[in-house]
């Protein structure tokens, strides 16, 4: 269990509450607009990045508030990367399998559209379990700035 | 902190009730919406606008609330109307299709006039 996990510059820390989500979705929107997206584009890279804190809160960390993770940005080219990096169980949001809406509609259906988001907004989604009990599960959604 | 960020202002138009809410709407503080519709679901007032004038985000946790009661309502002949919502939340809604469930409207009075109808 690592207690604090250190951070950078370019990098904040939350505990498993989502009274986090507003300082997370500051940092990851003022990043992107630094980097060059637009009002929308900003506000949806950090809407995909909310999603995928919430569930990480909500069903990882069962809102735990001792529990902490870290968010991350990196700029490679055109690309805008952030990583959500947690020490909780491991669990893929691309093993979700996209719902059909239509279907979603017409039965009133509730609840995991967190990762349909998530896969609308960004160009790529790529998830690595941890590989020891020590290391961290890395979640890393990428950006594309055409 | 937080508890700021997100409020409810309940408002009576005749038999309509309307919600407007103001701030940010996420996973945090859903709960507030979802028990706000819940109570005038239960008091039986069925014909709801909610008035998106001053919210500024809304995450999917936000769009499911609207899911929650979406059915009870229009089961009785009521309806959820969603009204004046600034683009960049709109986009949220859009994403997803939920335009294809919901009436999004460009005002209350647009609201009003489509409960009427």
């Amino acid at each position: 269990m690592v207690a604090t996990l250190n951070t950078n510059n370019n990098q904040i820390s939350a505990t498993g509450n989502t009274a986090e989500l507003e300082k997370i979705r500051d940092f990851v929107g003022a990043q992107a607009k630094l980097f060059g997206f637009g009002e929308i584009d900003a506000f949806q890279i950090a809407l995909a990045v909310d999603e995928a804190c919430s569930n990480l809160i909500r069903h990882s960390y069962h809102n735990d508030n001792n529990r902490q993770f870290i968010v991350s940005i990196e700029k490679n080219n055109s690309e805008l990367i952030i990583q959500v990096m947690d020490n909780g169980d491991t669990f893929n949001p691309m093993s979700v399998p996209e719902p059909d809406m239509e279907e979603y509609f017409k039965k009133f259906k509730r609840g995991g559209l967190g990762v349909q988001i998530m896969r609308k907004v960004m160009d790529k989604i790529e998830y690595i379990p941890a590989q020891t009990s020590t290391a961290l599960n890395v979640l890393s959604l990428t950006k594309r700035l055409v | 902190m937080s508890e700021t960020k997100f409020t409810i202002e309940h408002q009576s138009i005749g038999e309509i009730k309307c919600l407007k809410i103001q701030g940010y709407l996420d996973a945090h503080t859903a709960p507030q919406l979802e028990s706000a519709l819940g109570n005038l679901v239960e008091e039986g007032k069925h014909k709801i606008i909610v008035n998106f004038s001053e919210l500024d985000y809304i995450s999917s946790a936000g769009l499911g609330v609207f899911m929650v009661y979406i059915e009870d309502v229009r089961e009785t002949g009521g309806d959820i109307k969603l009204a004046e919502m600034k683009p960049k939340v709109f986009t949220v809604f859009d994403l997803l299709g939920f335009p294809m469930l919901f009436e999004i409207v460009e005002n209350n009075q647009a609201a009003i006039a489509k409960f009427a109808n």
